[in-house]
């Protein structure tokens, strides 16, 4: 056994560790999946930060308006971050339409979200806070099912919700849908281990005390939506995953922007686990289990393409050496020979993981009732175990590259 | 909210008896190629010894020089024919180092060959072609490693294309085998691969035609 089947035996055991752990734990709460505590109604305000949305922050704003709240518990607040395509008009317009609505104008662009957002919650006159993005589109009855986590927990600082993608039409869009759908499922099963590590952006809830308190949303991070989560964990907070409650979103249409979107995360996610390195070890599951696993698949994702670069370059080197010499010699330069049909052990293996990894995604996408959704199919299954997952370290590369040279923005 | 964080420890212990079970069912796999290799092993030893003996026959006089060619020939297809399926075999072993170990057996089987087919030839003034391919097995120049993949495939081709008239007969040269290692240095070889037809020594990668010159 040499070196690199040694990191392939150890990549693999590595996987099969989280899938078991996954099933593992759904297995053990299977019948509280979509378990959530009734709250009561209380006063809530909706902090939305709003650039370049003209066309979509009317129909958000209405759409926090008709949520399943009583119009005089809920107030929403807009803040514009010095948008340039006329948002600032369409939000002046909708200040006219609803009572309980403020908005705010920034004079200046944030590059960020933290910055309006925290804005938006220094003005909100509720102690419950939601988060929303300007194309956010939760379902009716999410802040319902949300509020009674903070509600009956003290120590629990922020609550998510399942993140879906808004009508998928383009097949990168339902590529997504997909991977959203295996997020939530997966976020739910993290939430029964303490372990919901983001509250992402597009509807969020929190108490506006405890957000004061841990200094509000980090201005300098890339996904101030992970930072918070770091931050209220390290204060002794917990996050908790409303997995029935639902909002939508619209996902990148191209894959530029698919790939800006990803290499944000992954900067924002480096950026907090840097910030929190002190905290290994320690502050309960944030230290026990949520930077370890992290900061050990990024280094197995820096590796990983490492070793998988090496192995590519050799190979076209020998291919290269083979075909230079199979010419001189006047010999063929592929033959039947040149197949195995012997499969190593970790080729059983490889295959086995990706049999149990296609089941993890399969049997999230069933639980999460998406199964008849038209954008579940054969060709985007595929495409999404096969070609999507691989582009993840590709991403990762560039994003670390990019902060090592220091060069990038929202 | 009960929280179920005894799950890290039971998911621990069921990858590591689930990597275990793998771990076993890859050395059954291993070990099943391997008594594949183990009993097509021990009919080339039994095709040998009966080759050595016909060798003894031949200088007592009692046998046909042509009855020892054709055996020689038979001898050299088989063990040529189980060579690819060890390579294969070998390569797809990551397990066990037993794969190394039948592999130098078989080098030994074919060292016995060519000091026998070589003997055969000078007896018997025998019409056929000895050609012995020397190479570096596991090695990690990659240069090296595509010419030894080039110089596989011409030596395929002209075995096709000559069948019954070349006795092949491929030897690992690093597997440090005495006997081997004396065959190395009576020939004077520095460097892998090699090729020696009817005694003449080629170092530098050659087409089936330009092979076809040194065979009478």
């Amino acid at each position: 056994m040499n070196f690199i089947d040694i990191v392939f035996f150890v990549y693999t055991f590595v996987a099969l560790y989280m899938i078991v752990l996954m099933i593992i734990i759904y297995l053990s709460n299977r019948g509280r999946m979509f378990n959530y505590p009734k709250g009561k109604i209380e006063p809530v305000s909706i902090v939305m930060s709003c650039w370049n949305a003209k066309h979509n922050i009317g129909n958000a704003v209405d759409r926090m308006f008709s949520l399943d709240w009583p119009k005089d518990k809920l107030e929403v607040i807009v803040v514009d971050d010095c948008s340039t395509d006329g948002s600032q008009q369409v939000i002046k317009e909708y200040a006219k339409k609803y009572k309980n609505f403020k908005y705010i104008l920034r004079k200046k662009n944030s590059g960020g979200a933290a910055t309006p957002q925290n804005d938006g919650i220094r003005i909100a006159k509720n102690d419950y806070i939601a988060v929303a993005d300007d194309d956010s589109f939760p379902e009716s009855d999410a802040l319902k099912k949300m509020i009674g986590f903070l509600q009956k927990d003290k120590k629990v600082g922020a609550v998510t919700c399942s993140v879906l993608v808004k009508k998928p039409k383009k097949f990168i869009e339902k590529i997504q849908a997909i991977e959203y759908v295996v997020i939530s499922f997966g976020r739910r099963l993290l939430d029964f281990v303490d372990s919901v590590y983001v509250t992402p952006g597009p509807f969020a809830l929190y108490r506006k005390k405890t957000l004061i308190e841990v200094g509000l949303f980090d201005k300098d991070n890339m996904t101030q939506d992970i930072e918070i989560v770091y931050n209220l964990m390290s204060k002794g907070y917990k996050a908790r995953m409303a997995l029935d409650a639902r909002v939508y979103v619209d996902s990148p249409k191209k894959l530029r922007g698919w790939w800006r979107q990803r290499v944000r995360w992954n900067i924002g996610g480096t950026q907090t686990l840097i910030k929190y390195k002190n905290k290994l070890f320690r502050n309960g599951m944030l230290g026990l289990f949520v930077i370890p696993f992290f900061s050990s698949s990024l280094f197995i994702g820096v590796f990983g393409i490492g070793l998988f670069l090496y192995l590519t370059i050799r190979r076209v080197i020998a291919t290269y050496f083979t075909t230079t010499y199979s010419v001189s010699a006047g010999t063929a330069l592929f033959s039947l020979s040149d197949i195995s049909f012997n499969p190593t052990v970790l080729n059983y293996f490889g295959f086995a993981l990706f049999l149990l990894g296609s089941f993890y995604i399969f049997f999230g996408i069933i639980t999460m009732r998406e199964w008849k959704k038209r954008y579940i199919n054969f060709y985007s299954m595929i495409i999404f175990l096969t070609v999507y997952l691989t582009l993840f370290p590709l991403n990762l590369i560039d994003a670390l590259f990019r902060m090592a040279i220091g060069k990038y923005s929202w | 909210m009960v929280s179920s964080k005894h799950a890290f420890w039971q998911a621990l212990l069921v990858t590591i008896a689930l990597f275990l079970i793998g771990l076993f069912l890859g050395m059954a796999i291993e070990g099943s190629r391997l008594n594949t290799i183990e009993d097509f092993y021990a009919e080339s030893e039994i095709s040998l010894m009966d080759i050595l003996a016909l060798n003894e026959l031949i200088t007592t006089g009692n046998y046909s020089c042509q009855d020892m060619i054709h055996s020689n020939l038979l001898f050299a297809d088989r063990i040529y024919e189980e060579a690819i399926i060890l390579e294969d075999f070998e390569n797809a072993g990551q397990l066990t180092d037993d794969f190394k170990l039948a592999h130098k057996r078989y080098d030994l089987l074919r060292t016995f060959l060519l000091i026998n087919s070589e003997k055969t030839r000078e007896l018997c003034k025998g019409n056929f072609n000895v050609v012995v391919y020397f190479y570096e097995q596991e090695t990690e120049d990659l240069a090296q490693r595509a010419t030894q993949n080039v110089w596989s495939k011409v030596l395929f081709d002209l075995k096709q294309k000559k069948g019954a008239d070349v006795i092949l007969i491929p030897i690992a040269a690093n597997g440090g085998l005495h006997s081997v290692d004396s065959v190395v240095s009576q020939y004077d070889i520095k460097r892998f691969p090699v090729i020696i037809i009817n005694g003449q020594v080629i170092d530098e990668l050659k087409s089936v035609e330009e092979l076809e010159d040194y065979l009478i």
